[in-house]
């Protein structure tokens, strides 16, 4: 069959595919679209016939588009609705962070040690801490945390300053967790990284807080959204190693594929990072700088910290979540 | 070769579940930086525009409200901004989108919104190293993985199992080609890609002058046993054979 004679038969069926490809691309399917997977089968046979045959470029070209548009339209994914947001909240998140356990482990420490090294150094050699703060933090430390419980909130009590600390908060923190979670393709460097670093920092601070300033301002301060941030945080790492021992462990699979399978398994645990540090802004911006009794603050703080415990051992457990 | 071609062509044979093959266009660094600059001056002319408008707005919600948005309206244009355009149904920020570029999954389907994540939030390691004392990304990471892989993909690419695509190939400029005098039957059994060529050369023909024709068809002295316009009809003749008489 000679290519004229191919593109004569076969013309006006690409016509009529290429129509209601048109129409389902602009949202406004028309008649006969039920016609369309069966229609884009028989382009794609025709394509490979075509460039058996070795028919000219223009007409391999033209069937080559027209098959990729196709394949974009019916192979497009679902979009999840609430349900399956739902359903990560109550059971896919705590299972992503205990399959992970050992990652979980792993970045804990990685924060937490530092972080009481740091602590412990305001009774042994406040040295580490004045290297590691500099000046200018250590005299922003001051003025927050230097006088009676009452400073913050009165630091707080200009309209709207709440909002603009949530603001920060959500933009800076939410912010440093996607840094971690992206420093775990430098297998996995970047993400040790800014675990330590935060733990050193954020060790240093409470410990020149206990040094320096009034410490029950400080502790009072941070019990809110400690568990929220800390432990987002600490699944941000997770997310970041998980990605990283794609490159550094890729077993049997080609290291291409390997990353590419980490990044899917590391994805839920980044969302549920993001989450945890959002809420965390939230705490941290409207709740944990009010003028509250100490006794209320550690209170809501300890019971935040079980219910997260609970959270991450027993949710998505059971039959019913299978 | 065939070796070669395929190391040097950017076009990427994908093998569908329909057992065909489909050949993506992939797009190089040069157009996807030009890309990522539109990106960048729309990020920040919308984040100028905005934080006049906050700021103007502020007298009135109070300064601290306004200063709360405009770190929300970075928050949200630094990392969900392309996010929210690849993760759509064009697959494309809309620097993309003016290059005639796409983001699709390794396999040619659209991408899911995962991987939109995924590449959008790796851009910041891809964006290294920084220069020194300025914010400003110089992507130096990011184009080295791109030289350094078959199908340009930059660390955020491998880990979504993306690549960029050219969109809408536009198609070549189409000349009727002088018709052909008569059909010959080459002297030689030709492989599959020599017939390749016999046949493109007709379908281009009309594109070039009659010079162009000559010089190109000499290069076939060997098939055609001829040179000069002899050997240009030689070769067309050939190619109405191979396309029409076999």
């Amino acid at each position: 069959m000679s290519p004229g004679s191919f593109e004569e038969r076969r013309g006006s069926e690409w016509v009529e595919l290429e129509r209601l490809i048109s129409s389902v691309e602009k949202g406004k399917p028309e008649e006969g679209v039920d016609e369309l997977p069966r229609r884009f089968r028989e382009a794609c046979s025709d394509l490979a016939l075509a460039r058996h045959r070795m028919y000219s470029g223009h007409l391999i070209e033209r069937l080559n588009s027209l098959v990729i548009r196709g394949y974009k339209l019916l192979y497009r994914s679902r979009r999840s609705g609430w349900e399956a947001v739902m359903r990560f909240v109550v059971a896919g998140f705590p299972q992503a962070v205990r399959k992970e356990w050992r990652l979980f482990w792993l970045c804990s420490a990685l924060f937490w040690l530092p972080f009481f090294a740091l602590l412990a150094s305001a009774w042994w050699d406040i040295d580490w801490i004045r290297a590691s703060l500099g000046p200018q933090e250590m005299a922003a430390m001051e003025q927050m945390y230097g006088g009676q419980e009452e400073q913050l909130s009165h630091l707080r009590s200009e309209h709207g300053s709440n909002f603009m600390m949530f603001g920060f908060y959500i933009r800076n923190n939410v912010g440093i967790d996607f840094q971690i979670f992206a420093g775990g393709i430098a297998a996995c460097l970047g993400t040790i990284f800014f675990l330590v670093y935060n733990g050193i920092h954020i060790g240093a601070a409470a410990g020149y807080v206990h040094y320096a300033c009034n410490p029950q301002s400080f502790w009072t301060f941070v019990a809110g959204h400690s568990s929220f941030e800390l432990l987002g945080m600490v699944v941000a790492g997770m997310a970041g190693m998980r990605l990283g021992l794609g490159i550094l462990k890729p077993g049997r699979l080609p290291r291409g594929r390997a990353i590419a399978e980490a990044g899917k398994s590391a994805l839920p645990l980044l969302y549920g990072a993001g989450t945890m540090t959002a809420l965390a802004a939230v705490v941290e911006g409207f709740w944990s700088a009010q003028p509250i009794p100490a006794e209320v603050k550690y209170g809501a703080g300890a019971t935040l910290w079980v219910l997260h415990i609970v959270y991450f051992l027993w949710m998505g457990r059971g039959r019913r979540a299978a | 070769m065939e070796d070669t071609v395929s190391r040097i062509d950017t076009l990427q044979a994908i093998e569908l579940a329909e057992g065909v093959e489909v050949r993506l266009r992939i797009a190089g660094p040069l157009p996807r930086g030009m890309a990522l600059g539109i990106d960048m001056l729309i990020q920040g002319v919308i984040l100028v525009v905005v934080t006049i408008v906050l700021a103007i707005s502020g007298i009135g919600l109070g300064w601290n409200v306004a200063s709360g948005l405009i770190m929300l309206a970075w928050f949200f244009m630094s990392w969900w901004f392309p996010v929210f355009f690849e993760a759509g149904k064009r697959g494309a920020t809309p620097g993309k989108r003016s290059m005639g570029l796409r983001v699709v999954q390794t396999s040619g389907a659209p991408i899911t919104f995962g991987q939109a994540v995924v590449r959008n939030f790796l851009r910041v390691v891809d964006g290294m190293p920084m220069i020194p004392w300025l914010p400003i990304p110089t992507m130096g990471f990011g184009l080295a993985a791109c030289l350094a892989t078959k199908r340009f993909q930059r660390l955020g690419d491998l880990a979504a199992g993306t690549v960029v695509i050219y969109d809408k190939v536009a198609a070549e400029p189409a000349v009727p080609a002088p018709p052909p005098m008569d059909a010959a039957r080459p002297l030689v059994v030709l492989r599959p890609e020599e017939v390749q060529a016999v046949v493109a050369f007709r379908e281009r023909a009309g594109l070039w002058s009659e010079g162009r024709r000559a010089e190109i068809a000499d290069h076939a002295r060997e098939l055609t046993g001829d040179h000069g316009a002899a050997g240009v009809s030689r070769i067309m003749a050939m190619a109405h054979w191979l396309q029409e008489k076999r």
